[in-house]
Parts: structure tokens; C-alpha cells; sequence
């Protein structure tokens, strides 16, 4: 009997740990073994628009969704943020104007916030388009465990950079909520996005 | 100087003469199918736009697309998209395989054509003439339709704040 009781605790403790452990671990799309995202918070941070400087503390009280990209991006871009626009588009009215939007350029020397003024809101009004210094720009992706690399150009001048595609929830509060891997649809965005909402309404 | 003016000169009839037999030999048109082909539009500000499509292989030999061009483009790009250590990259490829019998699709997230420097101004519905060529030296002129492939923001939704 003594030894069930040994078993029963030893076999909770393994469970245990294996839970922190798949608790921690890193979102699918990452790689365990070799990631090279550094632990990520999130936090403020102000960048440029063509209308000026914007900071992500001009959003307290709303929830905000973070993407990082590039507008010379032929699909993954658009794809995150079409899917993200039909997300908003599903949110019931009373949650939607409680959402703003922030694509983040990793490619600041072609991205102009002139660029990016047009880009952005093309697809949803909701969601700003800035960029800013390589230097701020680095900063920003670090905060947020963005990793980025741009690649040598073509004969033409063309390049792309190579970058990881997440979509972050920034919670009204200003914290880092939740970050939602590519390929997400547009119904999960918008569930985890009611789910951060209500969390947030409900802490209040 | 001068001979630098005949390599520029030699060059360009090389240029003028591959374009010409080129032309001529790969205009047989392949009996690769094509369906369900769009180009998503470049958003505004944008230089790239993507055509996507499901091109279908009826004959018993595999064949490779190597090749794409648009008059509506300064350059098309055949592409993968793939995810490699937490990066998407999308990359130029040489050539994308339709097996025998079989069938590839180009969509989000995997194969796409790139193009670059779409000429913009055109709106939804347009079509964008695009020539895809095989590896058999056949060649294949399709017109795909430009779409916006963004959920339109219904009034309703709320979010025009």
C-alpha cells in the first residue's frame, strides 16, 4: 500500500514536470532545438507613421495586434494580414472598436511611413502602417521576439527579408497577451482576440 | 572603345536573335491545364503582387514549369514559400513539377509566381495576361483575374471606430 502511495506521487510529480515543461515550450513554428528567439515581453515602444510619431501607449484601453513584415513581401505579409483584417471584420462591433491594428516594417530603407500609409489601411482601416531607424526597428523586434534577416539583393536591387510571422495580442494594460502562429484563420484571431478582450474587462 | 561598342553591339543582336527564335519556338501551346488562377492585388504602395493556381498535368510525362512572364510585370518569379527556423522565406526557384497525371497548386503559404513591379491602376476583375513556359518548350497564355483577396470591412462591423 505504502508503495502505491511512493508510485501514485512519483507518477504525478513526472506529469507535473512534463506539464511545465510543454507549458514552456515555445509555440509550434519555432524551433525548440535551435531557437534563436530570445525570451520576448513584449512592451512600449514609438515609431513612425506619415502622421506623425506613434506610440503603442497611444492605445491603452484598446487591444492591440502587432504584425511585423514588409509591404516588397509577396505572400506571407499579405496572407497575415488579410487574415487578420477578416478577423476584425467577424468581431461583433462593441469588441472591434476596442481593436487597432500595427504593421511594423522590417525593411525601414524601402518602407517609407509614406509607404506604409498607403499599405496598412488597404487592408483595414483599423490598422497603422510605421516604420523607422534600422536601429529602433532592431529594438522593437527584439522586444517582441521578432527575428528578421534580409537578404542580398538581385541584379535589380530586389530583395526580401526573411522573417518570422506571428501575430502579437497586446492586451489593453499595455502587457504582451498572447502571440498567434502564421496560418492562424481569421475565426481564431478573432476568438483569441474576444478571449484577451474578456480577460482584460474582466480584471478591471 | 570600340570594342566595347561591338561586345555591347554583338550582345544585343544575340539578345534581339534569342527573343526572336524563342519566341517562335515556344509559341506550341502546352495541353497543361490551368484553373482556379488569380493574381492577388498588389495593396497600395506595394511593388509585388502574387499569382496563385492550380495547373493540372493530363499527359503520362511529369513536366516542370520553368518559366513565367507578363507584359503587365517588370519581372515574374517562380517561388516557393517555405518555413526554415522560425523564418518564412520566400525564395526564387528554378522550375515547380507537375507529375504525369497529376497536379500542382500554387496558393498562400506555398508556391506562388512573384510579380514584380505590377503595373497598378488596374481594379478587381482585370485581367492580368500571364505566359507560363514548360521545360518541353511548350508554352501556355492564360488571362488571370485581379482580386482583392482581403475580406471587405462591412459598414457593420464597428471598426471605422
Amino acid at each position: 500500500m505504502k508503495r502505491a502511495g511512493a508510485i501514485l506521487i512519483a507518477v504525478t510529480g513526472v506529469a507535473l514536470a512534463l506539464a511545465t515543461l510543454l507549458y514552456f515550450m515555445p509555440l509550434p513554428g519555432s524551433t525548440p532545438a535551435v531557437s534563436n528567439e530570445p525570451r520576448a515581453e513584449g512592451g512600449d515602444f514609438v515609431l513612425t507613421s506619415a502622421a506623425g510619431p506613434i506610440a503603442l501607449a497611444d492605445f491603452r484601453g484598446k487591444l492591440v495586434v502587432i504584425y511585423f513584415g514588409y509591404t516588397f513581401c509577396p505572400d506571407a505579409c499579405p496572407t497575415s494580414l488579410g487574415a487578420l483584417a477578416a478577423a476584425l471584420a467577424q468581431l461583433p462591433a462593441e469588441a472591434a472598436k476596442n481593436v487597432r491594428g500595427i504593421f511594423v516594417s522590417l525593411d525601414p530603407e524601402r518602407d517609407t511611413p509614406e509607404i506604409l500609409r498607403d499599405y496598412a489601411p488597404y487592408f483595414h482601416p483599423a490598422i497603422v502602417g510605421v516604420s523607422g531607424t534600422p536601429r529602433e526597428i532592431a529594438a522593437v523586434a527584439r522586444q517582441y521576439g521578432v527575428i528578421y534577416s534580409k537578404q542580398r539583393a538581385d541584379a535589380a536591387g530586389n530583395y526580401a527579408v526573411d522573417h518570422s510571422s506571428f501575430l502579437y495580442l497586446v492586451a489593453p494594460d499595455g502587457k504582451l497577451a498572447h502571440k498567434l502562429a502564421h496560418g492562424a484563420s481569421p475565426a481564431e484571431i478573432a476568438a483569441k482576440i474576444q478571449s484577451v478582450l474578456k480577460s482584460a474587462n474582466s480584471s478591471q | 572603345m570600340t570594342k566595347i561598342i561591338m561586345t555591347k553591339a554583338i550582345a544585343l543582336g544575340l539578345a534581339l536573335f534569342l527573343a526572336t527564335f524563342s519566341g517562335a519556338v515556344l509559341a506550341a501551346d502546352s495541353e497543361l491545364t490551368v484553373e482556379d488562377a488569380y493574381v492577388r492585388m498588389p495593396p497600395p504602395g506595394a511593388r509585388v503582387g502574387a499569382a496563385f493556381m492550380i495547373i493540372g498535368n493530363p499527359t503520362s510525362a511529369a513536366r516542370k514549369l520553368v518559366r513565367a512572364q507578363s507584359p503587365a510585370a517588370k519581372v515574374v518569379e517562380l517561388h516557393t514559400h517555405r518555413v526554415h527556423e522560425g523564418y518564412m522565406q520566400m525564395r526564387k526557384i528554378d522550375a515547380i513539377e507537375i507529375s504525369a497525371a497529376g497536379r500542382v497548386e500554387l496558393k498562400p503559404g506555398a508556391y506562388h509566381l512573384m510579380l514584380i513591379d505590377l503595373k497598378t491602376g488596374s481594379k478587381e476583375g482585370d485581367t492580368v495576361p500571364i505566359t507560363l513556359f514548360f521545360d518541353d518548350g511548350k508554352s501556355k497564355r492564360i488571362a488571370v483575374p485581379l482580386r482583392r483577396d482581403v475580406v471587405p470591412t462591412s459598414s457593420e462591423s464597428g471598426a471605422k471606430n
